[in-house]
């Protein structure tokens, strides 16, 4: 009260509210609005406290998303790895070739599927040697085997699917031999089904939080203005009259608070985790965590909208009593 | 203007507030009501602007029963009768402008108006000089007469008062009683709730005594217009 009081300016500020012109709907929002401005500005501190803890508590929840959109991403890219392949004996013609090709993506699930010749394949072994190529002095192409390599739809990565199209993909005449690295697939699937677990788990108890934490202080910030909403009932003013601008109110909280959270976040991203994820993937190409997506953003701009909203909403029931 | 008919009153199971009031106030009326603490006179006025309703009983105020009126009607019956408190019930961060224009704005008054209508209640009250003052700073009794501006500014036909000197030393006192007779003259039915026997005895108006939830006398004064004996 008493901080107030020393910003009070001398002078009778102008009032700039439009004139209540009846049932002009535009008229009264701008009246409502004006009001809800004229709150904010009353009562710096109580909204001070109230943006700020929408800000941090969207910060948590946002930067978790930004981890868990993260990881989600570079399993992506590990689930790149879920591959099939098919081993031939012999070099396959080019009309061979074409026959399996087609035979294999006719199958559920297939995506891509290339041929590795022989060449190929002593090219690759001889990657994976690097600094040893001498052991493999004098061994020709012909030793090695020629093969598919089947990189498999996303939605088709897991366990199940993955040994159901290995099923398919022996029945076709001409493959007996086929390797898909089926420890890893069970591992890293089951690996997969854990973290998701965990953050839906982890993400839940941090939204009951914020929830929480955010209409708890806005219950607060209305009870400190009771006697606001008990002279306005007085006075003979309707619920809706005394509730609008403090809805609107709760509103320019949420977005205040959003909006805050999303720069802060984006301010830490740029200057810190921008470049802190390379441990996350194998995959060098698309190392470095990405920033949220924009459909994300606008979520986190809605639940922030939405929190200061119903959390005005639920607050005044309990102290409006007309 | 206000009848009240068997009205019972109870806030929990144990002790009730009221017990069988009948008690008819007339148009233009002004009265006291008196009794020790807890005796049910805020209460009462309570059941009057609808804040309370009664376990029983029905209370009428200008021919509409409040006992009956939905949640949604108790605001429109609160804009035809001003309540004043002890302790005034002000906004403490406005200036005394804002807390009374309040009452015109809920009305959906436009804002030269309210200007206007406003500026004319706090002269009429001898605050006219302050009205960008926040409430916080003035005395007592300017805020007394804030709150009854507030009360007063779109000529209620009702003027409910609990205790509202009880507060103030006796100057403010008189000009708050003087307010309580000139409102009364322009045709306000007033209601006072006081234990403050100075104020009733130089006001010689009609006066209800209650004790513990009961009427337990009253006395009619001369100067009671149209009053009719219930």
């Amino acid at each position: 009260m008493n901080k107030w009081k020393k910003k009070q300016p001398a002078t009778i500020k102008r009032l700039k509210r439009p004139a209540l012109s009846g049932d002009v709907f535009g008229g009264k929002a701008g009246f409502y609005l004006a009001r809800a401005v004229t709150n904010i500005r009353q009562n710096v501190f109580v909204n001070v406290v109230t943006i700020g803890t929408i800000t941090l508590a969207l910060l948590i929840v946002s930067l978790f998303l930004l981890v868990y959109v993260n990881i989600e991403s570079a399993a992506e890219n590990w689930s790149e790895r879920v591959q099939v392949t098919v081993y031939f004996d012999k070099e396959l013609t080019g009309l061979d070739q074409n026959a399996f090709r087609e035979k294999i993506l006719a199958l559920p699930g297939a995506s891509r599927v290339s041929y590795v010749t022989r060449d190929e394949a002593l090219k690759r072994f001889k990657v994976r040697l690097k600094g040893q190529e001498a052991i493999l002095e004098g061994i020709s192409p012909e030793v090695l085997p020629t093969s598919f390599e089947i990189t498999l739809k996303r939605s088709h990565r897991d366990t199940a699917s993955v040994e159901s199209f290995v099923t398919a993909l022996k029945r076709i005449p001409g493959i007996t031999e086929v390797q898909y690295g089926e420890e890893w697939v069970r591992r890293f699937n089951s690996f997969l089904n854990f973290m998701r677990l965990l953050g839906a788990l982890l993400g839940g108890f941090l939204v009951i939080a914020v929830v929480f934490i955010v209409s708890n202080t806005i219950k607060l910030t209305i009870y400190s203005r009771r006697d606001e909403l008990d002279v306005m009932a007085l006075v003979g003013a309707t619920r809706f009259f005394i509730k609008a601008p403090f809805l609107l109110e709760g509103l320019i909280q949420g977005m205040a608070g959003s909006v805050l959270s999303i720069i802060i976040l984006y301010g830490l991203f740029e200057g810190f985790l921008h470049n802190a994820g390379n441990f996350l993937t194998f995959n060098p190409v698309s190392s470095g965590l990405n920033f949220l997506p924009l459909e994300y953003i606008a979520g986190l701009l809605l639940a922030g909208a939405l929190l200061g909203f119903v959390g005005s909403l639920t607050s005044l029931k309990r102290f409006i009593n007309v | 203007m206000i009848q009240l008919h068997n009205v019972s009153l109870s806030y929990q199971q144990d002790a009730s507030a009221l017990n069988n009031i009948d008690l008819k106030i007339g148009k233009g009326e002004f009265v006291f009501l008196t009794g020790p603490s807890g005796a049910g006179k805020t209460s009462l006025l309570r059941l009057l602007y609808g804040a309370l309703t009664p376990n029983s009983g029905q209370v009428l105020i200008d021919g509409q029963n409040v006992t009956r009126m939905s949640a949604s009607q108790i605001p429109l019956l609160r804009r035809s009768i001003g309540v004043v408190f002890q302790d005034f019930k002000l906004l403490n961060n406005r200036t005394v402008f804002e807390n009374v224009a309040i009452t015109l704005e809920v009305l959906g008054w436009g804002r030269a108006d309210v200007g206007k209508k406003t500026m004319y209640i706090l002269k009429q009250m001898g605050i006219e000089s302050k009205y960008n003052l926040i409430t916080q700073r003035l005395s007592g009794g300017e805020q007394q007469r804030v709150a009854l501006a507030r009360a007063l500014v779109n000529d209620p036909k009702i003027l409910l008062a609990d205790e509202p000197t009880g507060n103030l030393d006796d100057a403010n006192k008189n000009q708050i009683l003087s307010i309580f007779k000139e409102a009364n003259i322009r045709g306000t039915t007033v209601v006072v709730a006081t234990h403050d026997r100075r104020l009733i005895e130089q006001s010689h108006k009609r006066l209800v005594t209650l004790n513990k939830g009961e009427i337990v006398e009253q006395m009619e004064k001369e100067t009671a217009s149209d009053y009719q004996a219930p």
